[in-house]
């Protein structure tokens, strides 16, 4: 291939203009759809611009504050000397920003090159590859640059303002780390290829959609377990220690930060000689990349996947389908076969598309989580100095039990919510093949309910049982809250369901768009209103009864059919005013 | 045509679409013939689709009716949808189930005994060449065997009533020839088989009659002779059509351009 070939042949100054005009379609791309978005969609993005600005503001203050708590006494009583630590801020910052925009690249990236659909076009138009390419990149870069700077820069501004750096530190601070960002995402772009020559870039997409909404529950929610209080002077110190490792002279991320900490100083020759380093470096790992990248692309490497996957042998699957076949008469004599066909393909197309997977691993986290934490306090009301009355402490240990149902109602509503609000809404554009086919609006709701219902049931029932048997909660209580769940989760999956048919939105591409308008925060309000309101109903009677000194089994009765009809009256009269909408839904108005 | 005598399996009578001020079907009133190919054809934005899908009962009509195998799509919907199949324009099917899954499901959709279905799955794949990639992902299919994938969908239960919006776009030769032949066998069997398409050879070829819909109406219905009736002296489809769509004139555009 020549480099005609990939359009270098066009003058230096053409290929700027040209990722020039590439850069400003983009914007045009941007602002014509902010002009054309709603009122609200218009507030909430100034909104977000205005926070973003207060953030910055006070990101740079707190950078300044901890940097001058940095230099206090008494921090140096508890870890030491923190003059090295101070000093390894910036290569902190500069190490971070650049793993953080290799990883955060390589999902815009794999967007931009392969899932936009726009390369053919830009290819076969007369623009230089290589423009193509840079402008790409650019793309990538700078909306996690501006992120990267959002967090970084107040604190190494806060640095330079906290040491007394000299006035080139600022700029230069700008130039390192936009230097860093180009290189971070030429790699960036090597290795989205390398991972699409393997696997499917819609597959890559979807796993790690999954993995990033994961890792960032997880994250958040690991705050729940971390006792900052318990933190020891060892501990601190050894975290400060792995900190100021990083500010290794053999590591080419401490030249950048190093060469910026020199500057700042006033050290000029080692100062410069660092930063000189850092920008022929990145300069060459960027250019490097940029042009390895182009040619992978253009000769077809990267876009012709290897084959890895090896073909079944067919009698596994037959003797497979064989197996099945016996279960699969049985449950067709019980159940309509398109129930069943619609149950079926909702549980498989739930289980296979990865990116349903993160949005239904969330609840089953919290749960656990939740639980954990239930469990980790003992699930026993506080002893006090043992002045409350007994019955005032039996009561407390009866509302821990509930509390246990609460917990896996909790869990239940996150999945619920989910699953049935979305039953319809989940077909997308191939609900066609369910509307065109002989289903009764009965059997279609009836399946869509089953959808949601069985998989929250075995949810919340593991979760109540397992806590149950760790608290060594008696039988009785253990079936009566079993009801309980069952009957709350059917009444919510009716609600739930009923917003979903109100709320259907067939028109996406990706699952994390499904819902539309108001009717999925409708749904959560009145689902959440109605939990509260059962449980009431459910458990009131058996507190009342108990602080009157009658029998708890009574009150658990009366509290059963009160909590049961209101439950069953949520399951079905709400299905039932939709029906006629479900026989309309997927046409346009 | 082998129609003498045949009850009619589609009947359109007085049918309207407004979709708010706009009308995109306009009292279209047609019958479609056992044993017969009847191409519908139209200008894009005519109606051919909104047409299409009251038939098979994805819209609702505003006024107007539509009966199929003699069942009313809007009063008797499932007797009408048992009867039918359809094949849209464009194949979106469940991108994470397999083509035999797919098969299967559909299957179940319309009640068919469960060795049927497994028979019929295994007929319908190796007619169509997806027995290799029967246990794949449809999303790992190309545009030609979705395509495939959902005629044999389409034909899972052998419909009385076969229903294609653009069935061949896509193909390559060798499969739009072979749907050409499976939907002559079809109408042979007796089956009415309604088909839109751009393609006026397909049209010309394989349809024993002809509707044309311009801006919602039906402006025209017939064998091609009685078609050729119609027109100024054309002799090809593609004339009659454009006389008829008011399309000539682009021609002689195209003229100036070379």
């Amino acid at each position: 291939m020549t480099d005609a070939a990939l359009g270098n042949a066009q003058a230096a100054g053409n290929l700027w203009h040209y990722v020039g005009k590439l850069l400003w379609l983009r914007w045009v791309i941007f602002y014509s759809g902010f002009r054309r978005a709603k009122l609200r969609g218009k507030i909430s993005t100034i909104v977000l611009g205005l926070l973003v600005l207060g953030g910055l503001a006070f990101a740079f203050t707190l950078s300044l504050l901890l940097l001058r708590l940095l230099r206090s006494p008494g921090l140096e009583q508890f870890i030491g000397d923190t003059r090295l630590l101070i000093a390894g801020v910036p290569v902190l910052v500069v190490s971070a920003a650049f793993v953080g925009i290799l990883m955060t690249s390589f999902g815009v990236l794999l967007q931009a090159l392969y899932l936009a659909g726009d390369m053919d076009f830009l290819l076969s138009a007369p623009v230089p590859l290589r423009a193509i390419f840079i402008a790409k990149l650019l793309q990538a870069i700078l909306p996690n640059f501006g992120l990267i700077l959002l967090f970084g820069l107040p604190v190494l501004y806060g640095l330079g303002a906290s040491e007394g750096y000299n006035v080139l530190y600022y700029p230069l601070v700008l130039l390192v780390l936009a230097v860093l960002a180009l290189a971070a995402a030429g790699l960036a772009s090597l290795l989205v290829m390398a991972v699409v020559r393997v696997f499917p870039a819609r597959r890559v997409a979807e796993v790690l959609g999954f993995f990033v909404a994961i890792l960032s529950f997880i994250c958040s929610q690991s705050g729940q377990f971390v006792r900052y209080s318990d933190l020891s002077h060892d501990q601190a110190t050894r975290a400060f220690t792995l900190l100021t490792r990083l500010n290794s002279p053999w590591s080419p991320l401490a030249w950048a930060g190093r060469s910026l900490v020199d500057i700042g100083e006033g050290f000029w020759f080692s100062g410069l000689g660092l930063l000189l380093l850092t920008l022929v470096l990145t300069g060459g790992v960027f250019a490097l990349s940029l042009a390895t990248a182009e040619r992978l692309y253009y000769s077809g490497w990267a876009r012709v996947q290897i084959s890895t996957r090896k073909k079944k042998a067919i009698y596994t699957r037959r003797s497979a389908t064989a197996q099945n076949r016996e279960l699969t008469v049985a449950v067709s004599r019980a159940v309509p076969s398109a129930l069943r066909a619609i149950v079926i393909k909702d549980f498989l197309m739930l289980r296979r598309d990865i990116r349903n997977m993160s949005q239904l691993v969330t609840p089953i986290i919290m749960g656990i989580v939740y639980a954990l934490l239930l469990i980790r306090s003992g699930g026993q009301p506080p002893a006090g100095r043992g002045e409350a009355p007994p019955v005032f402490m039996e009561l407390l240990r009866n509302l821990m039990v509930y509390g246990n149902v609460g917990i896996s109602l909790f869990v239940s509503w996150l999945l619920i919510t989910r699953l049935a609000m979305m039953g319809f809404s989940q077909e997308g554009k191939n609900y066609w093949l369910l509307k065109a086919a002989p289903v009764s609006t009965a059997t279609l709701l009836s399946a869509k309910y089953l959808v949601a219902y069985l998989p929250t049931l075995v949810l919340s029932w593991g979760f109540l049982v397992a806590i149950s048997l760790v608290q060594h909660v008696s039988l009785g209580t253990l079936a009566f809250s079993l009801a309980v769940v069952a009957l709350t989760i059917a009444g919510t999956a009716g609600l739930n369901l009923t917003f979903g048919v109100i709320g259907a939105n067939f028109d996406w591409e990706d699952p994390r768009h499904i819902t539309q308008g108001s009717s999925g925060c409708l749904s959560m309000l009145s689902s959440m209103v109605f939990i509260v309101i059962s449980l009431g109903l459910f458990f009131g009677p058996a507190v009342l009864i108990k602080l009157m000194g009658g029998s708890e089994a009574v009150g658990q009765f009366i509290g059963l059919v009160l909590g049961g009809a209101a439950s069953l009256a949520c399951a079905f009269i709400p299905l039932w005013l939709v029906r006629k909408r479900v026989s309309r839904l997927g046409e346009a108005s | 045509m082998k129609t003498t005598g045949n009850p009619p399996l589609i009947e359109t009578k007085n049918l309207i679409k407004h979709y708010g001020d706009k009308i995109a079907v306009n009292n279209v009133s047609f019958e479609v013939y056992g044993g017969e190919i009847f191409g519908f054809l139209g200008p894009n934005g005519a109606g051919k689709t909104t047409t299409i899908k009251m038939i098979i009962g994805l819209l609702q009509p505003t006024a107007g009716t539509v009966k199929v195998a003699g069942y009313d799509v809007q009063l008797q919907p499932l007797l009408a949808k048992a009867a039918s199949g359809y094949v849209p324009d464009t194949p979106n099917l469940y991108p994470k189930l397999s083509g035999r899954e797919l098969l299967r499901f559909v299957g179940d959709l319309y009640a068919l005994d469960h060795n049927r279905i497994e028979r019929r799955i295994d007929e319908l794949l190796n007619l169509f060449d997806l027995y290799q990639a029967g246990d794949d992902p449809i999303d790992s299919y190309s545009h030609g065997m979705q395509q495939k994938t959902v005629l044999a969908a389409a034909l899972m239960h052998d419909p009385r009533v076969l229903v294609l919006d653009e069935p061949t776009v896509g193909l390559d030769p060798r499969s739009a020839r072979m749907i050409k032949d499976i939907l002559r066998q079809m109408a042979d069997r007796g089956a009415a088989v309604f088909l839109s398409t751009h393609i006026l050879e397909i049209a010309e070829r394989m349809c024993d009659r002809i509707g044309i819909i311009n801006t919602g109406e039906l402006i025209a219905v017939g064998t091609m002779d009685e078609l050729r009736s119609l027109g100024k002296g054309e002799t090809s489809l593609e004339d009659i059509f454009l006389s008829l769509t008011g399309g000539a004139e682009y021609a002689e555009i195209a003229e100036v351009l070379r």
